[in-house]
């Protein structure tokens, strides 16, 4: 695992926490900025296209005025057919803005003027020239300024058109049906129109300056751009074109909101080609020629400003933060540089150097607390470890004596082999082996009036070393006895007594004596509660003795053991034992079991006694396999040789 | 000094050679019925690609103008071979003028009737007693026998050129091209589905278009030069089929040289269905020829919308070339 310090780690979380913060922050302060300058740019987009639409009406309603007045005049009679040029001049000499007119009659209206008549006045250069238009190479009914205020019965504002004759002019006609009265109806007589130079408006629609490159343009009544800063669209375009040639049907959809006379301040659903990036419309119609003002935001210039200062917070909130990191990575150092030397001194003291020198603390906090906790901890350590040594002084000393004890116990039995070299009727060989220091096993055999060879096995309760007192002081009284019995059941009955006697600490033992008179093979023996020896007859099998019926000795003072006896043949083999051989356990708590010791006889009965015993220490060694010994081992084993 | 000036020789020998060649090559002049347009693309490739000098002609197009038509042209000798709507051929020559058609480029009728749907006209029968706007300049037999044949009792109002009088709604249907009014439309911001539409073709009318006429007498001694125009012209369109984009480049230049407002996007939708009318699509001819069952079809609408009868046998009007 990658090392990291707790000021490392707390930075971290610091930071993580900020950056979350001012994310939040930031995004309710953008989200608020941005609309509040959306909100701004609203305000001026419309601002700007009203006061735009009005300059563009200041010009077009007093010029829509013209027409109207005279077509009242015509109506009331009050020109004459041949004041109409005279008067059309005086019009023009005081009105600017109109660069012709003309009054066109219905076909016949005079007839003595024929099919065609439509006085024109225009200007050409400084003067004002007059004509009155009509052939049959300019038959004017067809055409739109006539006809679609004739069949409309409305004033129609022409679309705009480059007017040829006048120097290639961007120019647009208003025209306004007239009525006269014919046999006292009201009827159509004509239309008559001014026509208004637009050279004008392309001045005041490229005086329109938003934001850096941000521009506006002028839709005709059927969408033609009227005024676009690409000339080439102008005229030649419609926005459905434009929108069609760049696929962009939001273009259109925009373009009929438009021409519709709609008008709305939008994120515009379109890309131009004329202007790259995001953009925004504002949009409003000129009342008078239903004519419509575009004005174009650039979005990236729109909130230039915002983005303006999000780089300066931005900067600023990482200098911050930085300085955030800085300023915490040196206060937690500054806390936790006593903890670094608690450390050390923790593993100072872990290898026993209870004295080493703590920290300072000055403050009152938890690092005092945690260094009073180490100075206790250190003076604590310290008594303990004065105790464990004298604990252990103790411990040693009365291992070092139960080791005497061992040594004591081991000498009271017998352990030379052959014991006895002048009798060759038998032979003897036993092991104890105690699993503490001292046991409570015990083996023992000698000679009785020269021709009985007694012998005996027991293993007394509990271990240690009350076991192995009670094993010397019964070992004592069995040799006792027999120096004036050799009866197995007297032997027995009478260390029974004397053992139940002052027996205060209910211990026992299990105890199997027995008397073979060498001179006839006869085996007399008590069994009170001892494991069952194994016979080995010679060169036959190997038997169990029968279950005793004796309780262990040491229990009840009066109890009565019997004896029983049977006849050895010579070769015949007696192998005795304690449970610590049949309940050898391994780590599976397995038993060795009585079964395993007769298949380990059945596998040697020829073997001598010596032989057999390590064949047996062998077989329990492979059986624990290196698990602790829990028990005293005992065996014993007397060939009968006759 | 004597190397320069053989140089020289050879020089000017290769500077006016090519004009030497050209000179020689029989010259056609070529007048369609209209201002410059996609409508006439496939001649236009055909001289600016070269198929007509390849061919071995020279070909200059002239167009008309507001004044002075097509058939005016050809008989005042300023065009050799025209462009005209198969109807208004057969007009001119009964009224006189002794024309023949030699080929048949376009096969099927391009008009149509538009109505706005909220005008509620959604029937060709509704049309009673509307009014309808139509070309003041021609064009307007076949829809006049149309609605004559369908008894349909109009009031026609001649229109000049443009579509505005339909934007304003002072008439309640017009009479449109396919490829060219019905485009303007769409243009002015009505979308299609806010259009019905009643082509004549769909009502047993698609008598077809644009056709090539000269004199007979021109047809009767430039027979091997009318071929050769005619091969380069239906190359031309090929290849205009080919490449729309070149095409309408070639169209667009043409436009601006005769100071026309040019707009790409219509252009291409001209040209586009301008194409489809060359289609013979299921007809059983071949391409640019006249069948006698249109011929006599029209011959038919004449009859009933014009005071004359029509005069002439198909192989009296009809002069294909042996192709």
């Amino acid at each position: 695992m990658k090392k990291t310090t707790l000021s490392r780690h707390i930075i971290r979380n610091v930071l993580l926490f900020c950056i979350a913060l001012f994310l939040v922050t930031f995004s309710v302060y953008y989200y608020f900025t941005r609309n509040t300058i959306r909100e701004t740019t609203r305000e001026n987009a419309i601002f700007l296209a009203n006061n735009t639409v009005n300059r563009i009406e200041q010009v077009l309603t007093p010029a829509e005025k013209i027409p109207e007045i005279v077509a009242k005049m015509l109506e009331s009679a009050f020109l004459s057919k041949d004041s109409l040029i005279p008067f059309l001049k005086s019009m023009l000499s005081i009105n600017k803005n109109v660069y012709g007119s003309i009054i066109a009659y219905e076909p016949d209206y005079f007839p003595e003027q024929g099919m065609y008549f439509a006085p024109y006045v225009c200007r050409q250069g400084d003067t004002i020239h007059s004509v009155v238009l009509g052939d049959k190479n300019y038959e004017y009914f067809y055409m739109d300024w006539y006809q679609i205020p004739k069949m409309t019965n409305a004033p129609y504002w022409s679309e705009p058109y480059f007017d040829e004759g006048g120097g290639n002019v961007l120019m647009t006609t208003y025209s306004v049906p007239f009525y006269t009265y014919k046999d006292g109806k009201r009827t159509f007589s004509g239309i008559v129109t001014v026509d208004i130079s637009l050279e004008w408006l392309t001045e005041i629609m490229s005086q329109v300056k938003i934001l850096n490159t941000g521009y506006a343009f002028l839709l005709s009544r059927n969408g033609v751009i009227i005024t676009h800063p690409n000339k080439d669209y102008v005229m030649n375009q419609t926005i459905f074109t434009i929108a069609k040639e760049n696929n962009q049907p939001a273009m259109r959809e925009t373009g009929r909101n438009m021409i519709q006379g709609k008008s709305n301040f939008e994120s515009a659903g379109f890309r131009s080609k004329w202007k790259a990036g995001k953009l925004w419309i504002n949009y409003a119609a000129l009342p008078s020629s239903h004519w419509s003002i575009g004005v174009i935001y650039p979005d990236d210039e729109m909130f230039a400003s915002l983005h303006k200062i999000n780089i300066i917070l931005l900067i600023l909130i990482l200098v911050g933060l930085s300085m955030l990191s800085f300023v915490i990575y040196k206060i937690v150092n500054k806390l936790t540089s006593p903890l670094k030397h608690f450390a050390a001194s923790a593993r100072l003291i872990a290898a026993g150097n209870f004295n080493v020198h703590l920290p300072e603390i000055k403050t009152e906090d938890e690092m005092k607390e945690l260094h009073n906790s180490f100075s206790f901890m250190q003076k604590e350590l310290g008594d303990y470890i004065v105790t464990l040594k004298d604990t252990t002084t103790a411990k040693e000393k009365i291992e070092s004596e139960l080791r005497i004890a061992k040594e004591i116990q081991m000498s009271m039995i017998p352990h030379i082999f052959p014991p006895f070299p002048d009798l060759p009727q038998i032979d003897v060989f036993a092991v104890l082996k105690s699993a503490k220091e001292v046991g409570g096993d015990l083996y023992d055999f000698f000679v009785i009036d020269g021709n009985k060879f007694c012998f005996a096995i027991g293993d007394v309760s509990g271990k240690g070393v009350p076991a192995s007192l009670f094993m010397a002081v019964t070992r004592t009284l069995v040799r006792s006895i027999s120096d004036k019995e050799s009866s197995p059941s007297v032997i027995v009955g009478t260390l029974n007594k004397s053992i139940s006697l002052n027996n205060e600490s209910s211990m026992f033992v299990t105890f199997f004596l027995g008397v073979l008179d060498l001179s006839n093979g006869e085996l007399k023996y008590t069994n009170a509660g001892h494991n069952p020896p194994v016979i080995i007859k010679k060169n036959k099998e190997a038997v169990m003795f029968d279950k005793t019926k004796f309780i262990p000795v040491g229990l009840f003072e009066d109890f009565d053991y019997g004896q029983s006896s049977i006849q050895l043949e010579p070769g015949d083999k007696i192998f005795l034992y304690t449970d610590g051989v049949s309940e050898a356990e391994n780590s599976e708590s397995e038993l060795f079991g009585d079964g395993t010791i007769m298949d380990i006889i059945g596998r040697n009965v020829t073997a001598p006694p010596r032989e057999l015993i390590h064949k047996m220490e062998e077989g329990i060694s492979a059986h624990v396999n290196g698990f602790a010994q829990s028990d005293d081992i005992t065996m014993m084993t007397i060939v009968y040789n006759g | 000094m004597k190397t320069f000036t053989f140089k020289a020789v050879i020089l000017l020998f290769l500077l006016f050679s090519p004009t030497y060649v050209h000179a020689q090559l029989p010259k056609i002049t070529f007048a369609p019925q209209w201002l410059p347009q996609a409508q006439f693309a496939g001649y236009y490739v055909a001289q600016e690609k070269g198929f007509y000098k390849e061919a071995g002609i020279e070909v200059e197009i002239v167009h008309p103008s507001a004044n002075i038509q097509a058939t005016a042209l050809l008989s005042s000798g300023k065009a050799d071979l025209i462009s005209l709507f198969l109807i208004t051929g057969m007009s001119a020559k009964n009224q006189g003028l002794d024309i023949v058609n030699i080929a048949q480029i376009s096969q099927h009728s391009a008009i149509l009737f538009v109505t706005k749907k909220f005008s509620g006209i959604d029937k060709l029968g509704k049309l009673d007693g509307k009014k309808i706007g139509i070309w003041k300049s021609g064009f307007d037999e076949v829809p006049k026998a149309l609605m004559k044949e369908k008894s349909l009792n109009v009031e026609w109002v001649p229109i000049l050129s443009t579509v505005n009088l339909f934007m304003m709604d002072g008439i309640d249907a017009m009479t449109v091209m396919w490829y060219n009014e019905y485009n303007n439309i769409i243009n002015c911001g009505v979308n299609e589905d806010e259009l019905n539409v009643f082509p004549v073709a769909e009502y047993g009318y698609d008598i077809p278009e644009d056709g090539l006429y000269c004199l007979k007498s021109t047809y009767e001694k430039r027979k091997p030069e009318l071929l050769k125009f005619l091969e380069a012209t239906l190359k031309g369109w090929d290849y205009a089929a080919a490449n729309k984009t070149i095409a309408i480049d070639m169209v667009l230049e043409r436009m601006k040289q005769a100071h026309i407002p040019a707009n790409r996007v219509h252009q291409e939708w001209m040209l586009d269905k301008v194409l489809e009318m060359i289609m013979i699509s299921d007809k059983k001819t071949k391409r640019g020829e006249l069948l006698e069952s249109d011929f006599l079809k029209a011959a038919g609408i004449l009859d009933n919308s014009t005071k004359s009868k029509w005069k002439y046998t198909f192989a009296e009007f009809y002069k294909p070339l042996d192709r």
